[in-house]
């Protein structure tokens, strides 16, 4: 427990220092990890948790960023206004598309998912009257204080450290021990009492709804958003990240969110095949490392620790 | 009129596909007893339990639970109401620890499970450690349950059963896979259990030695029929389940 504080406060002590001290396209990176990360850990609950494959989370993710972006641009709303009720919209289309998908398990879990996913993305794609379809939204600008990249950034961070802290709390609770209980066994958990579908929908719900805000950070950051963000290849992100961190740790999603945005913007310089390093990647991983970088790194501090006693 | 029984079970048939798994079934459990249910494999035993627990979709037939309808509820449902169940294949969370298996049960008992915001650490610690006493498992509360022996398991499976304070409990060969000790300390248990807090309990077990040690009442289920019923002495005596079942090892 002890280990773990101290872990934390040195992130956070990083996070707050860096990046005064490093140029302005690595801050960019920095909230770009963050806002990520903040959608892995909410992909997570559904994933490392409760044991079901989502690959449609990036239409909870876009329906965030549109609801931000719509209201800011359309009706001028602040955007700490907007980012409460991107939460409200991302979880009320999980509310509704959740409750079909946690009637199932598995592989048809994951294909439903996806399927919905697709279907938010063609609506939005398609409805150029209200969404601009794929033209996107473009003038998404934060307000006059948060525009320098620093500042957004330690914005990102305030939002990303009371989102993070709130996950966390979950994932400890009695509900996200459930959640374990029924990626364990979900059977099981229906003999002692509790109606799975109901908890599987509600975490669908949770998940969505914090998948929503990562997404509402993320308009205003890059001053625009497109249908892309709801596409399926987005929805992967959230899952190379959490699997090349960890499913089963906490914070397995932001390791993986840190590796894979570092690994992006150094790569992206040198050459525009991107996607080919990261599925290299993610091969090796599935391979070698299933349980991600904290898989192997408790391993290591493990063994370390069992020698030095 | 069925005042006295705490499960009563009216005429109930399963099949799958063109097998008939159990054929009118019609059985009476008093409320407080320790009662057997006995038959050589594919009698129909397994399926009888799921049909109770709601595992199966009942074909035909009612379950009555103190007099009420509860044929076909949900399982989570009939779980609330009072029945609990340990399966004859250990049916456990293996990536949690033996203390967290247990308190998962016991917070679904206490309704706390929609709690997000405690940590989970933090509650039912007295009961937890209470069940994990009575059935011997304190000194494994640590371990990872997926690496128990398969006595361990049966015996968190009891523990999962009996966190939920059922009034019916249904024990699918609660001993198989345990040592003389251990079935010897889990029998114990049960009766202590059936004493002291009037537990009903409906078991299977092909044990004969545990089948005559404990149980009050016995019944004989032979493909998909009762065809004997009563003490265990009247059923010994009865030359139909001695031809099918007990054989010659009386």
């Amino acid at each position: 427990m002890q280990r773990r504080t101290f872990i934390v406060f040195f992130l956070i002590v990083m996070a707050v220092v860096l990046p005064l001290v490093v140029k302005e396209f690595w801050v960019h990176i920095f909230s770009e990890i963050l806002i990520h990360a903040l959608f892995a850990l909410s992909f997570n609950l559904i994933f490392g948790y409760m044991g079901q494959l989502s690959f449609g989370h990036a239409a909870y993710y876009g329906i965030g960023a549109y609801t931000t972006g719509l209201l800011m641009v359309k009706a001028n709303l602040p955007l700490f206004v907007c980012l409460p009720i991107s939460m409200i919209t991302a979880g009320i289309a999980a509310t509704i598309l959740g409750y079909f998908c946690v009637r199932l398990r598995g592989i048809y879990f994951a294909i439903l998912t996806m399927a919905f996913g697709q279907l938010v993305y063609y609506i939005i794609f398609q409805w150029y009257s209200f969404t601009g379809g794929d033209n996107g939204l473009q003038g998404i600008n934060p307000p006059e204080i948060l525009m320098k990249a620093q500042n957004y950034y330690y914005f990102v961070l305030v939002v990303f450290i009371i989102a993070g802290y709130i996950l966390y709390r979950i994932g400890e609770s009695p509900f996200g021990y459930t959640l374990r209980a029924i990626r364990d066994n979900a059977e099981r958990t229906e003999f002692i009492g509790i109606n799975v579908q109901r908890y599987m929908h509600m975490n669908f719900i949770i998940a969505g709804m914090f998948a929503g805000l990562a997404g509402a950070l993320w308009g205003p950051f890059i001053r625009s958003v497109a249908p892309d963000l709801c596409n399926w290849h987005h929805s992967g992100i959230p899952v190379f990240m959490t699997i090349l961190g960890g499913p089963f740790y906490f914070f397995g999603p932001l390791v993986g969110s840190i590796i894979y945005t570092f690994l992006m913007a150094i790569v992206t310089g040198y050459t525009e095949y991107w996607p080919l390093v990261s599925g290299t990647i993610i091969i090796l991983v599935v391979l070698s490392l299933p349980s991600g970088f904290l898989g192997v790194a408790d391993n290591v501090i493990k063994k370390l620790f069992v020698r030095g006693n | 009129m069925a005042q006295d029984f705490i499960l009563k079970i009216e005429r109930l048939r399963k099949s799958f596909g063109t097998y008939q798994v159990l054929t009118d079934v019609n059985y009476e459990l008093e409320k407080g007893i320790i009662a057997a249910i006995i038959g050589p494999n594919g009698a129909g035993k397994s399926t009888f339990f799921n049909l109770i627990t709601g595992y199966h979709k009942v074909d035909n037939g009612k379950v009555y639970f103190k007099n009420i309808d509860i044929t076909n509820f949900k399982r989570y449902k009939i779980a609330q109401m009072g029945i609990s169940r340990a399966f004859q294949v250990s049916n456990i969370y293996p990536k949690l620890t033996v203390y967290e298996n247990v308190r998962q049960a016991v917070l679904a008992q206490q309704k706390k499970t929609m709690n997000l915001f405690s940590y989970a650490s933090s509650l039912a610690q007295k009961e937890t450690n209470e069940l994990l006493e009575i059935t011997g498992m304190t000194k494994i509360k640590d371990s990872i349950a997926g690496i128990l022996s398969q006595g361990d398991k049966k015996k968190l499976e009891l523990a999962l059963a009996l966190a939920g304070k059922p009034e019916l409990l249904l024990l699918d060969e609660p001993t198989a896979g345990m040592s003389q000790e251990e079935t010897f300390e889990t029998m114990e248990l049960v009766k202590k259990l059936n004493r002291e807090i009037g537990l009903t309990i409906l078991f299977t077990e092909h044990d004969i030695s545990v089948i005559f040690g404990y149980a009050m009442r016995l019944s004989v289920l032979y493909q998909g029929r009762i065809i004997a019923e009563g003490l265990p002495e009247e059923v010994r005596q009865n030359e139909e389940a001695q031809r099918c079942y007990l054989g010659e090892e009386i």
